[in-house]
Order: C-alpha cells, then sequence, then structure tokens
C-alpha cells in the first residue's frame, strides 16, 4: 500500500492519466486527476514494479461532477527504452462529445488557409476560447508522448505547446503537426517534443509514427 | 431580438451562404442561439466574454497607476521594474510600517531588495522571513509577495489576526529572490528556472538557486552538470543571491522564528527534510501547524494542498534553502509550492491570481499565529 501523498503513487498516476488522455481525451473532453485516492505496487520478480491506481477524474469542460477510475500501470524492470503497460477502466460514463467533435470537425474541414498557432497558453496564462479544442488535441498529443516516456524516475506535465501546424490532408483525419513543451517534474527540465496527431470525430485520436 | 453587426459593414451585403458576425449581450446568448438552431443556421462563438478580452488586451499592464495601493494591479504579473518602482513607493508612502532595504547585488548588478514590515511598537520583535521567486519562472511566486505586502497594509488596521502579527512581529520580504532569472523570463525564456551567472567551460548559464544552499550540498537531487536544471553550482553559495540572503539569514539567525519560501506549481506545503527521509526534532509542531495551515487554505475555495516533509512528498533534493535555514536554527521552515497541479503548471492565468492569493494569505497567517503560540 502507497500514500497517495507521497510521489511514488503520484508519477504513475501522471503515467496513467497520460495513457488516458490519449485514449478517451479530444477537441472536446480534456480529463484532468480531481484526486488520487488510492495507490498499490506489486513488486513482480523479473518483471518490474505494477501500481493499482484509484483515480478520481473531471472533464475541463464539465467540472461539475468526476468520474472513476482504476488503472494499472507495469514498469519494466530496467527497460530505459520501453513504455510501460498501462491499463484503464474508467467507471460509469463520461461526457458526449459528439456534437462538440462534429463542430470542430467541420469548422477545421472549412478553413481557406491551414491552422497555425504558436504559445498556447501565452506567458500569462491565457488561451483564446477559439483555440480551446486545438489546446485540449494538445493534451492528446502530449499524453501519449508522457505515456511513452514515463519511468518511475519522471512525472511530466504539458507546459505548453509552443508551435501547432495544421496539415490538409487528402483522406478524412485532421493532422495537427504540434511542438510541445513538456515539464519533467524530477529533472525540473522543460523540453520541446514534435508530435503529429492525426484526429477523426469518429475514429478518435492516432499519433502518427 | 437586436443584434449589433459587425460583419459585413451593412445589413444590405447578407445574403445566403455569407459569414455574419454579431454581437450580442450575455443573456440575449438565450434566445439567439435556439433561433439559430432551429433555422439550421451554423454558427460559431468567436469571442465569449467581450468584456474580458478587451480588459485583457488594454487593462492590467497600461494601467500603470502607481499612485495608490489600490491603484496598484495585484491581480496581474508585474515585470521586475513594475515590482522595484512599487517597492520604492511603499517604501516613501508608508514608512511607519515599511522599510526597503538590499542585501546585495545580483550576478548581473541588480540590486536584491527586501521589505520590512510591521510597527515599530517595541525595541526587539521576533521576525518571519518570506521569499518568493527563486525560481524564475513561478510568477505566482512574486505575485504572491505582493499579494500579501498590499493584505498587510490594508487590514492591519481593522482585521485583528493581521494587527497582532504587524505589531508583536516583523516580516522581511523578498518579493523576487532570483532577479536576474526573473528579468530573463520576461525578455527571453518564460521556462528559465536558474539564476544567469556564466559558466566558465560550457555554453550554458545559471545555477538552481534551490540547490546552492550549504547543507549536504550537491548530494542527491541536484546535478553537477552547468547545463541542467538543478545544477548545484560549482561551490555552496557561488551565487551572489544565495550568499547574499544566507549572510542576512545568519546575522538575523536569533530574531527569525520562520522561514516561508514560495514556489509553484504542485500544491504542497512542505517542510524539512529534502535531502533525506528523516522526522525533524519539532515534527509535532510542524506537522500540526502544516495540518492546520493546509485546512485553513482549503476553507477559501476548496482547494487541496498536499503537505509533508518535502523528501517523501516531492521529491528528494539537497542544497535547498528550507533545509539551510532549518540547519540554522530556523524552528518553522517551510516551501510551499502554489497553484495548480500542472493543468496550467507555471503558465497560472492572471485571473487565478486572486483566489491563489486569497486561499494561501489563510495559511500563512495560520502558520504565524501558531508560531505566536510559543510551540517550537
Amino acid at each position: 500500500e502507497l500514500s497517495p501523498s507521497h510521489f511514488p503513487a503520484t508519477r504513475a498516476a501522471a503515467a496513467a492519466l497520460g495513457y488516458l488522455r490519449y485514449l478517451r481525451g479530444g477537441p472536446g473532453r480534456g480529463l484532468e486527476l480531481r484526486e488520487l485516492r488510492r495507490a498499490r505496487r506489486q513488486d513482480i520478480d523479473d518483471v518490474g514494479h505494477k501500481y493499482y491506481l484509484e483515480l478520481e477524474l473531471e472533464d475541463v469542460l464539465d467540472k461539475d461532477r468526476t468520474v472513476n477510475c482504476t488503472a494499472e500501470v507495469l514498469y519494466h524492470l530496467g527497460s530505459k527504452t520501453s513504455a510501460p503497460d498501462v491499463q484503464v477502466t474508467v467507471q460509469g460514463e463520461l461526457r458526449s462529445t459528439e456534437e462538440a467533435d462534429k463542430e470542430f470537425y467541420n469548422r477545421i474541414r472549412s478553413l481557406e488557409k491551414e491552422l497555425v498557432a504558436e504559445n498556447i497558453p501565452d506567458s500569462h496564462g491565457n488561451v483564446p476560447p477559439e483555440l480551446e479544442p486545438i489546446h485540449l488535441l494538445a493534451w492528446v498529443a502530449s499524453g501519449y508522448v508522457i505515456w511513452q516516456n514515463s519511468t518511475e524516475n519522471t512525472k511530466f506535465h504539458l507546459a505548453q505547446v509552443k508551435h501547432v501546424k495544421q496539415v490538409k490532408r487528402s483522406d478524412e483525419d485532421l493532422q495537427f503537426d504540434f511542438v510541445v513543451l513538456l515539464h519533467e517534474m524530477v529533472s525540473q527540465e522543460v523540453l520541446p517534443w514534435e508530435v503529429t496527431l492525426l484526429w477523426h470525430p469518429q475514429r478518435g485520436a492516432q499519433v502518427s509514427q | 431580438l437586436q443584434v449589433d453587426l459587425w460583419q459585413p459593414s451593412s445589413p444590405l451585403h447578407i445574403v445566403e451562404g455569407a459569414v455574419a458576425d454579431v454581437r450580442v449581450p450575455q443573456n440575449t446568448t438565450r434566445s439567439l442561439l435556439p433561433f439559430l438552431q432551429k433555422e439550421n443556421i451554423q454558427y460559431t462563438v468567436l469571442i465569449s466574454d467581450l468584456q474580458q478580452a478587451i480588459e485583457n488586451q488594454t487593462g492590467g499592464r497600461s494601467h500603470r497607476n502607481r499612485r495608490s495601493l489600490s491603484g496598484y494591479n495585484y491581480e496581474v504579473y508585474h515585470s521586475l521594474e513594475e515590482i522595484e518602482d512599487w517597492m520604492y513607493y511603499l517604501n516613501r508612502t508608508y514608512s511607519d510600517l515599511v522599510h526597503m532595504f538590499s542585501v546585495g547585488k545580483s550576478y548581473e548588478g541588480r540590486p536584491l531588495y527586501v521589505l520590512k514590515l510591521g510597527k515599530r511598537s517595541r525595541p526587539y520583535k521576533k521576525a518571519v522571513w518570506i521569499d518568493c521567486g527563486i525560481h524564475a519562472r513561478e510568477w505566482i511566486g512574486p505575485a504572491f509577495c505582493q499579494w500579501f505586502v498590499k493584505e498587510a497594509l490594508q487590514t492591519h488596521q481593522t482585521d485583528p489576526d493581521m494587527r497582532k502579527m504587524l505589531t508583536q512581529l516583523y516580516f522581511y520580504i523578498m518579493p523576487v529572490f532570483n532577479v536576474d532569472g526573473y528579468h530573463f523570463s520576461w525578455t527571453h525564456d518564460r521556462f528559465w528556472r536558474k539564476t544567469r551567472s556564466k559558466n566558465m567551460r560550457f555554453h550554458c548559464h545559471g545555477v538552481d538557486a534551490n540547490r546552492n544552499w550549504k547543507v549536504k550540498w550537491c548530494d542527491e537531487g541536484a546535478s553537477l552538470h552547468p547545463c541542467d536544471d538543478t545544477y548545484c553550482g560549482p561551490f555552496p553559495e557561488s551565487e551572489p543571491e544565495v550568499k547574499a540572503v544566507a549572510h542576512f539569514l545568519r546575522k538575523h539567525r536569533k530574531q527569525i522564528k520562520a522561514y516561508l519560501s514560495f514556489h509553484a506549481y504542485a500544491q504542497m506545503l512542505l517542510y524539512p527534510y529534502s535531502y533525506k527521509y528523516a522526522t525533524i526534532p519539532n515534527f509535532n509542531c510542524v506537522e500540526s501547524a502544516a495540518y492546520n495551515a493546509v485546512n485553513a487554505l482549503q476553507s477559501a475555495y476548496g482547494v487541496r494542498y498536499r503537505y509533508g516533509p518535502a523528501s517523501s512528498t516531492l521529491y528528494v533534493s539537497s542544497g535547498s534553502s528550507m533545509d539551510w535555514a532549518y540547519k540554522n536554527g530556523i524552528p518553522y521552515a517551510f516551501a510551499f509550492e502554489l497553484r495548480d497541479t500542472g493543468h496550467f503548471g507555471f503558465l497560472l492565468p492572471e485571473m487565478l491570481i486572486k483566489p491563489t492569493c486569497t486561499e494561501t494569505m489563510l495559511a500563512v497567517k495560520n502558520i504565524t499565529l501558531h508560531l505566536l503560540k510559543k510551540c517550537h
């Protein structure tokens, strides 16, 4: 059993949140951790360390309620290159974003010029409302990067979207090339990452390799 | 139903398929939007709060009314120059309560200003030291230091707790510890953390001012590499800022009973040790002070802070100011990590300055009053 207020559990929770944002986030849904309720760690010989977490989440666009979720995060022994295995189970329903997704999709598709933006939020923390869906998609993209790069000695957060450029495609996906700044809490470094995200209202998000 | 047409310039130019931009008062949206939906007219809200957008553009910074305490805007982030002007102003205007002085000079030659706050009620008074902005990018820190001073000056006559605090104690407030770094975060790199000292061998600048103190210096949780953000420096107190403050605190160690350092972000109230997993001798006192402070903080808006020894709550780090202050005989040494927990991180929006500072004031007052009750 681990203390939810101590760092080993909170680092695993950050990795789980990254994975969850990649899986379930979108231009109309931004998942944030309200509270880490419980945490357990299991040391598995020759395999690694497995964390069992009980999380309370909120959707930043629907703050009046919370959703519970359980997560398992397995950090592989001695591996510097493989991502932790993460499984999450969301208890209950997340608010539907079907309409907001469709509206966003249509809006971007109908832009004459490809969308370009930078510094989201700006130095003073401002996000223009029309860029909020792009901000949330950056959470999806950075969620993937955070999940892939998390270890027991790291805790990543998205510090800022440095740059985003839409790339028009011949298929039905939207493509956004991001440069995100990730803040790593233990080393205190703020590092840029390039990540390309494909998104479709029905198919969801995918990081393009 | 009337709307203010922003685009096109005349209703005559509105044709089917063309875009029209309109402005309506907030309460009109209740009738306008359903109407548009019913008529199958596609719409997007471009600006959801016009007043706010205008204020963001023209307000805050251009309201340079520093002629009165109430004219200074405590709900925006201020540049180093603005903060210094503000301190000069308070020093002139509230000379019975405020004394501004310098403890030294930064690497780039800037003065290191401190405000001494309190009533000159008796010859010898204990003191509390508060510093903000050890790390340049943590802008909410200096914002809080300014807020604290404002609250002290505005409420010491009407609020019994504040009156007690300013009568029985002196407060040494250093609104910006890392002046060079703070300036750099405004002009060059918003995410700069360290000081701006030049390194002889590498092309990298700066030392982590919270790893440069002489307490288990450069052990775990600090880096020997000059390009790293937790670089401990070539030797303890190598940074003139750290050396100057350490000198001041050493000189006044018998007078100073509490050391509070403000950082961001994580929503935590931390106490020693950072450099090792161990319980401090006066654990009971400090832990109960922290517990009460965090509850007081939460009472404002329900925001939860975690609390505990820094090593287990946040991470192990060596050479921190908090550990050094404690080692130097200051019984209450705390480090606050203010809002938030990663949503905005260092880029906390200005509209959250007020709630963050309001709740944090409750914690600081709580700790101060706890201190006056002689549990050391």
